[in-house]
């Protein structure tokens, strides 16, 4: 598993995506500039624009990494060559997630720094009135980091049980933007006002999707970052238990899928 | 000589129908109709969940958004006119409404809200709703009380109100001068002060040009009208009555140099000695009400 991790991480190096990052990450040097347009609150807006621009990158990582890693194996015929070593499947896949994994952490460590110098800056030009808390930050980008992993997960289960690459790159945007109004949905549907308006048999059913569906609203900490507000520990183990909970499902789920999959 | 490949002569061809173009296709855009420019913005319900995680960038955009358009208004102005053509207040009020719902924490909307939708919009009732969803957000934040206090006491005369509004401003910024004018706003002798001091805390946090521009312009008038105030009062002290017009002050030397209105109007007194101007302290009232000489 650990060699899986290993070439998963050097064959992203060799696509040259980490260069990629980086020149998405040229828009850092823009924050700066962008955030002191804002009136009365530069530093916070340096801060969204960061962890915007983080979270957006993490996206696509996760998206068409998530999404591409094993279809293009299967497609270039390399699982064949791959799964005749004396390898698991289960070991192979999960090898695949580590590395990818580890990919986007290795990516938030080095933006997050990045984002770190540029908020410091703006703050240096225009000191805000609320103090920035740099622990809440670290934590928006590690939350951020674990949300993308996460759905990382979702695409290759998405990847085992399709053939081409349409089903996981389109399932997994899908489910990252249902994730963020699940609660929502599920708060409306049961509330007292929703009781007249809505139908019984919706009731079990939104429930049910809510339970299927990743809930991603919890990992989003970027308001508690911008603003300097308290965040609940007790709700961060709780999400972070849920992170654990939910992967292991993934994961679970895709290595019993990828282990009876034909492999032609 | 070698024919020319049809890719190059494409590319040719489209490099200069491109030079050609973009000049006409800027100034279209530039010149397009205030509505146009401001807009259409789709419902908050459907940007909420489109937005995924993204929901304060979309806000802090909305807001850019507005404050884009709006010194893009008053760039165009000439002469020290505030507002050179007519501006979708409106529009602009929507819009930062749905940026508090994206991002109850942004301050800049609150901010640009109440400079525009009291002075300019005339909506206190607007403003001080929105001032009032802030507060549940931004606890710690002393700007929204002092703005809601603010248009309590000049705007609407609810001098109670603003008490508690400054009172709570006072508490959250050990600010004194709120807590002063808390218990000052009862009467409503201390309504120019009040604007002044306003309108100096405003003008000294300010960092776009266009809006220091306006609280300076109409800084200066207020000065002038707390010049011509103290100029009655002292003509009452001696003589022991009100002057009846700004001449009869004028003449009594308490009130050297002539005061000037930067909206261009005249200073006169009312018949209970309230200082006023033909102006109202407004470019529209003057005449022009586009704005041009």
């Amino acid at each position: 598993m650990l060699n899986i991790m290993q070439i998963t991480l050097k064959g992203i190096f060799r696509d040259r995506v980490f260069q990629g990052i980086m020149a998405l990450g040229v828009l850092f040097l823009f924050i700066p500039s962008a955030a002191s347009l804002s009136m009365r609150q530069v530093t916070e807006l340096s801060i969204t624009l960061s962890l915007s621009l983080i979270s957006f990158i993490l996206l696509l990582l996760a998206v068409f990494l998530g999404s591409t890693s094993l279809w293009k194996d299967m497609e270039r015929r390399y699982t064949f060559s791959v799964l005749s070593l004396p390898l698991s499947r289960s070991s192979y896949l999960l090898g695949r997630f580590c590395g990818l994994a580890l990919f986007l952490i290795l990516t938030s460590t080095v933006l997050g720094t990045v984002a770190g110098l540029v908020i410091k800056m703006a703050y240096g030009i225009y000191p805000s009135d609320r103090p920035i808390v740099w622990s809440w930050l670290a934590l928006a980008v590690l939350f951020a980091t674990l949300k993308y992993i996460l759905l990382v997960g979702v695409a290759m289960l998405l990847s085992t049980v399709s053939t081409s690459f349409f089903l996981p790159i389109f399932g997994t945007i899908c489910a990252f933007l249902s994730s963020g109004i699940t609660q929502q949905v599920y708060e409306f549907v049961n509330s007292p006002a929703a009781a007249k308006t809505v139908s019984p048999l919706m009731k079990p059913l939104v429930t049910a999707v809510y339970y299927l569906l990743p809930n991603l609203a919890g990992f989003d900490l970027k308001v508690n970052a911008i603003y300097g507000i308290a965040p609940n520990p007790a709700g961060l183990w709780l999400t972070f238990a849920y992170f654990c909970a939910y992967t292991a499902i993934l994961l679970g789920a895709a290595t019993l899928l990828f282990n009876r999959r034909e492999m032609k | 000589m070698r024919p020319v490949s049809a890719p190059a002569v494409l590319l040719v061809a489209g490099l200069l129908a491109y030079g050609l173009l973009i000049g006409p296709f800027t100034s279209y855009m530039a010149n397009k109709p205030v509505e146009e420019k401001l807009g259409f913005v789709p419902s908050i319900k459907l940007i909420k969940p489109l937005s995924a995680d993204q929901k304060e960038l979309m806000g802090a955009s909305l807001v850019m958004k507005v404050l884009m358009y709006f010194g893009g208004a008053v760039g165009k102005s000439q002469d020290a006119r505030i507002i050179g053509e007519p501006v979708d207040l409106q529009g602009m009020s929507r819009l930062l409404h749905g940026a508090v719902q994206l991002d109850p924490y942004n301050m800049d909307a609150y901010y640009f809200a109440q400079g525009f939708l009291t002075w300019d919009a005339k909506q206190f009732k607007v403003a001080n709703e929105l001032l009032d969803y802030g507060m549940k957000y931004r606890t710690w934040d002393w700007y929204l009380p002092f703005f809601a206090g603010f248009n309590h006491a000049y705007f609407l005369k609810d001098y109670p109100k603003a008490a508690t509004y400054y009172q709570r401003a006072g508490e959250l910024s050990n600010n004194s001068l709120f807590i002063n004018l808390a218990g000052r706003y009862m009467q409503e002798a201390g309504r120019t002060d009040l604007a002044i001091a306003y309108l100096t805390a405003m003008e000294q946090n300010e960092k776009n040009p266009a809006l220091k521009k306006e609280y300076l312009i109409r800084l200066t008038a207020f000065r002038e009208v707390r010049r011509i105030e103290e100029a009655r009062d002292r003509f009452r002290q001696q003589r022991g009555v009100l002057p009846h017009s700004m001449e009869q002050l004028l003449q009594s030397d308490l009130l050297t140099p002539v005061p000037v209105d930067p909206y261009g109007g005249n200073f006169y007194l009312e018949a209970d000695g309230k200082v006023a101007s033909s102006s109202r302290f407004s470019f529209a009232r003057t005449g022009n009400p586009k704005g041009d000489k």
